[in-house]
C-alpha cells in the first residue's frame, strides 16, 4: 500500500467530481434541498379531515353533538347531505373522507336514558387514516356519552353534576411524554431525515462515480497502471466519504440550528457515528458499482435498494418493531435502522456509547463487509 | 385526389414503422441490460410481497412495560386490556427507574404505572389515576399509543363505574350514551396488505417510469449515439417517443405480473372497477411521469448529473404525494407543491379504480390533470431536445 498512490487516486477523483459543476452543486444542495421540503413537508399530524353529515334529528342534542366534530381541528365541515344517498358518490370521489349519520330520536331516546347508535361511513383506502380517524369519533362519543351519563346520574339520584362526573369517570390517564414532550412531528422527523437523506445521495453519489469510468473506459488507465487494488478503491472512495461527512455535519447543523431541534447527546459521538454510516452507506455504491456495467443500471439499483428500503424499513415512518417478522429482518439487513436509533437517540434522549454501541458497531461490521466484497469483486483484469 | 392520398398513406406507413423499429431498439437496448432486468423481475413480484405483508402503518406491537403496584384484580384486567395487535406486554417491573432505562435503550415503547389501591379505589368509587410513560421519538406512534391507552382507560372505567352506579336494576341498553357504529368502506377488513402492496407498486412504477427513459435519454448523449439518429431521416419526436414508448409496455407488463401474479392470489387485493381503465390510466401516468424524466434529461448533460436531478424529484413524490402521510395531513403549501406530482393523482385513481370500483365520472378531473401536466412536460422536454440540436 502507498499512501501517495491513494492520494493521487483521491485527488484525481476529486478534481473530477468538482469539475462536473451540476454535479457537484447537487451532491450539496440536494441533502439541504430535501432538509427544507421534508422537515417542513413531511408533517404527519392528521388533521382537518373532511367530513358530511345527514342529521335526521334536527333537535338541540343532535347540534350539540355535531358541534365538537365542528370545533375539533381534526375535522372539517363539508355540509349536510340530503339523503344517504350521496354518500357513496361524496366518498369515491375523495372529497369527503367521513360521513356522520344521526338517527332520528337521538334527543328523545337520549334524555329518556336510552342508548343511540350513531353511525359513521368512514373511507377506508388508507388504514392509518381510517384507524386515527376512529379514534377522533370514539374520543368524541366518549366524551359526549360522559356528559350524557353524568347529566342522567345527577337528576336520578339528585346529586351535583360534577359529583356525577368524576363517578362516571373514575380513572385518569396521567401521559408523561418523553424526550418529545411536546409531541413535535418536526422533532422526530428531522433527525430521522439526516438518516434518510445520507442513507439515499450517499450510494448514489458513490455509485455513479465509479461506473462513470467504467462506462467511458478510463478504468482502463487504471487497470494498466500500477495502482493497487486496495489503494484504487480507497482513493475512489475518499472524495465521496469526504462529501458525505460534510453533508452530515450541515444537516446537523440544520436540524439543531434551522428547525430547533434539541441536541441532548455528544457531538463527537455523533460526528463519529455519522462518519461510520457514511463508511457503510458509500459501502452499497461501491458494490452495486462493481456488479453493473452501465450507470443507468447503477442509477436504478442504487435508488432502488437504497431509496425504498429506507422509506420502509429504517424507522424512518413505521417503527421496526411493528413490522412483521421477516420485515424486521429485512429491515436489520440495511444500515438505516441503525443510524436511525443512533440520530434519535443522541439527538432527542441524549444517550452515547453506553447504550448505541451495538449500532455501531453493527454500522462498523455493515462497512467492513462491503469492502470486503468490493475489493473481492474488483479486479484489474476484466471480465468479458 | 387517390394520388395525394397514396403518398401520404405511404408516408403514414413509413412513420409508423420508424416508430416501431425505433421501440424496438429500445426494447433490445433494455433486454440485454441483466442487472436491469433482475431488478425489474425483483421489484415487481417478491418486493412487493415482502412490503405488503410485512408493513402496518397503525399502531402495531407497541411494547409496553407494566409497573403494577397494587397486584389486583382490577390492576390484572386493566392490563390485559392492553392487547394485542396494538400492544405487546413486553413483561413487569418493579422499579419505575428500570422503566425508564429500558425506554432509553429503545427496548419499550411505553410504560403503565397502576398505583397502589388501585382496586380499592375502583370499588370505594374514589377517583383515581393510572401513569404511562411513552417513547414519543417516533411522534405520530407516540400519540397512537397514548390514544388507545386513553381509549382503553376510559372505557375500562366506565364499565366499572357504570357496574357500580346501575346496581342490577337495568340492563347495559338502559343508558344514555353513544354507541358508535364504524362502516368502513372500500375495505371493510382493514386490511393493511391492500393499502401497502398497492402503495408499493405505485412507488415501483413511479421510480421505473422515471429512470428508465430519462437515462435511456442521456446514455445516447452522453455517448454520441443521439448525433447518429439525429442524422437519420428520424424526427427529434420519433427518437424521443419509443424510449419512453418502450418503457410504458415494460412497465405495463410488470405491473399486470404484480397485480396478478401476487397481489390478487396473495393478498386478495379486489379490481372493482374496469381493468382495461386501469391499465390504461396507469400507461397515461407512465407517460407522464416519463416527462419529468426527459425534462430532467434534456438539462442535464451526462447520467451522474441526471441521476441526481432525478433522485431531487423523486423522493419529494414518493413521501408527500400521500402514500407515507393522508394528503390532508400535509400543510396547505406541500399540497399546492404536489399539484405538480403526477402520482397524487395516480394514488386517486388507483385507490378509485381497484379498491371503490369508481369510472370516469368520477375520476375525471384526476386524469384531466394529470394528462395536462404530462402534456406540458413533455412537450418542455420535446422542446428543450430540438433546441440543442438544432
Amino acid at each position: 500500500m502507498n499512501l501517495q498512490r491513494i492520494a493521487a487516486v483521491a485527488s484525481k477523483e476529486w478534481r473530477e467530481t468538482i469539475r462536473d459543476r451540476i454535479f457537484v452543486l447537487l451532491a450539496f444542495l440536494l441533502p439541504i434541498l430535501w432538509m427544507i421540503v421534508f422537515g417542513y413537508g413531511l408533517v404527519q399530524d392528521v388533521e382537518n379531515i373532511p367530513f358530511a353529515v345527514l342529521d335526521r334529528d334536527h333537535s338541540a342534542l343532535s347540534r350539540d353533538y355535531l358541534y365538537r366534530f365542528l370545533e375539533s381541528r381534526y375535522f372539517i365541515f363539508q355540509g349536510y347531505m340530503p339523503s344517504e344517498n350521496e354518500a357513496d358518490a361524496l366518498l369515491q370521489g375523495g372529497k369527503i373522507r367521513v360521513v356522520i349519520i344521526i338517527p332520528e330520536k337521538l334527543q328523545e331516546r337520549l334524555l329518556r336514558g336510552q342508548s343511540v347508535s350513531v353511525q359513521t361511513l368512514i373511507d377506508g383506502t388508507f388504514p392509518l387514516r381510517t384507524d386515527i380517524v376512529k379514534g377522533y369519533v370514539i374520543a368524541i362519543n366518549n366524551a359526549f356519552s360522559e356528559e350524557r351519563l353524568a347529566d342522567y346520574f345527577s337528576r336520578r339520584n339528585g346529586i351535583a353534576v360534577e359529583q356525577a362526573e368524576a363517578q362516571v369517570r373514575p380513572i385518569k390517564l396521567e401521559v408523561r411524554y418523553l424526550y418529545n414532550e411536546e409531541v413535535r412531528s418536526t422533532w422526530s422527523m428531522v433527525p430521522a431525515l439526516v438518516m434518510f437523506t445520507l442513507m439515499v445521495s450517499s450510494p448514489l453519489l458513490t455509485a455513479l462515480g465509479i461506473v462513470r469510468e467504467k462506462e467511458t473506459g478510463s478504468i482502463y488507465n487504471i487497470y494498466s497502471s500500477t495502482v493497487t487494488r486496495f489503494e484504487f478503491l480507497a482513493g475512489k472512495l475518499l472524495p465521496y466519504v469526504a462529501i458525505s461527512s460534510v453533508n452530515a455535519l450541515v444537516l446537523w447543523i440544520m436540524a439543531t440550528f434551522w428547525f430547533g431541534v434539541p441536541f441532548k447527546g455528544s457531538l463527537w459521538f455523533f460526528l463519529a457515528a455519522s462518519v461510520v454510516f457514511v463508511l457503510s452507506s458509500t459501502g452499497i455504491g461501491l458494490v452495486v458499482s462493481l456488479l453493473v456495467r452501465t450507470q443507468i443500471a447503477a442509477l436504478v439499483i442504487t435508488m432502488v435498494a437504497s431509496m425504498l428500503p429506507t422509506i420502509l424499513y429504517s424507522g424512518l415512518i413505521v417503527p421496526v418493531s411493528s413490522l412483521s417478522s421477516g420485515s424486521q429482518v429485512q429491515a436489520h439487513l440495511f444500515p438505516g435502522m441503525y443510524y436511525t436509533n443512533i440520530v434519535r437517540g443522541t439527538f432527542l434522549k441524549g444517550v452515547g456509547p453506553e447504550v448505541l454501541w451495538m449500532d455501531v458497531l453493527a454500522l462498523a461490521i455493515y462497512a467492513v463487509i462491503l469492502r470486503t466484497v468490493g475489493y473481492w469483486l474488483f479486479t484489474k483484469r476484466p471480465r468479458s | 385526389m387517390k394520388s395525394m392520398s397514396g403518398p401520404r398513406s405511404h408516408r403514414a406507413i413509413v412513420w409508423w414503422r420508424r416508430l416501431a423499429v425505433m421501440t424496438r431498439k429500445e426494447m433490445v437496448q433494455l433486454s440485454r441490460d441483466v442487472p436491469i432486468g433482475l431488478l425489474l423481475a425483483y421489484s415487481f413480484t417478491l418486493a412487493v410481497y415482502l412490503t405488503g405483508n410485512g408493513i402496518r402503518s397503525q399502531l402495531h406491537n407497541a411494547s409496553l412495560l407494566v409497573q403494577d403496584a397494587d397486584h389486583s384484580f382490577s390492576s390484572r384486567e386493566l392490563i390485559h386490556k392492553f392487547k394485542a395487535p396494538f400492544f405487546r406486554l413486553e413483561g413487569e417491573i418493579a422499579d419505575p427507574q428500570e422503566g425508564l432505562r429500558w425506554l432509553d435503550r429503545g427496548k419499550a415503547m411505553a410504560v403503565l404505572e397502576i398505583p397502589p389501591r388501585f382496586h380499592e379505589q375502583l370499588v370505594t368509587g374514589e377517583p383515581t389515576a393510572v401513569q404511562l410513560l411513552v417513547d414519543t421519538t417516533n411522534a405520530p406512534q407516540g400519540l397512537s399509543a397514548a390514544s388507545y391507552a386513553a381509549r382503553i382507560v376510559g372505557q375500562f372505567g366506565q364499565e366499572t363505574a357504570l357496574a357500580r352506579l346501575r346496581g342490577m336494576e337495568e340492563s347495559s341498553q338502559n343508558l344514555p350514551v353513544i354507541v358508535s357504529d364504524h362502516r368502513v368502506w372500500y375495505n371493510p377488513d382493514q386490511n393493511d396488505t391492500w393499502f401497502e402492496s398497492i402503495s408499493h407498486l405505485l412507488r415501483q412504477i413511479t421510480i421505473f417510469a422515471i429512470l428508465l427513459p430519462a437515462a435511456a435519454m442521456v446514455r445516447e448523449k452522453e455517448r454520441g449515439t443521439v448525433e447518429q439518429l439525429l442524422v437519420s431521416p428520424l424526427t427529434p419526436f420519433q427518437i424521443m417517443l419509443p424510449k419512453v414508448l418502450a418503457m410504458t409496455l415494460v412497465i405495463l407488463c410488470a405491473t399486470a405480473v404484480a397485480l396478478f401474479g401476487v397481489m390478487r392470489p396473495a393478498f386478495g387485493v379486489p379490481i372493482k372497477g374496469s381493468i382495461p381503465l386501469f391499465f390504461s390510466l396507469t400507461a397515461l401516468f407512465v407517460f407522464t411521469t416519463a416527462g419529468i424524466g426527459l425534462a430532467a434529461a434534456t438539462l442535464t448533460r451526462n447520467q451522474a448529473q441526471v441521476g441526481m436531478m432525478t433522485l431531487l424529484v423523486v423522493a419529494p413524490m414518493l413521501l408527500l404525494s400521500g402514500l407515507v402521510a393522508p394528503i390532508e395531513a400535509l400543510p396547505t403549501w406541500t399540497r399546492n407543491l404536489m399539484i405538480l406530482s403526477p402520482l397524487r393523482y395516480f394514488i386517486e385513481i388507483a385507490h378509485g379504480i381497484l379498491l371503490k370500483g369508481s369510472d370516469l365520472t368520477i375520476l375525471w378531473d384526476s386524469v384531466l390533470a394529470m394528462a395536462l401536466l404530462g402534456g406540458v412536460l413533455f412537450g418542455f422536454g420535446m422542446w428543450k431536445f430540438r433546441r440543442q440540436f438544432e
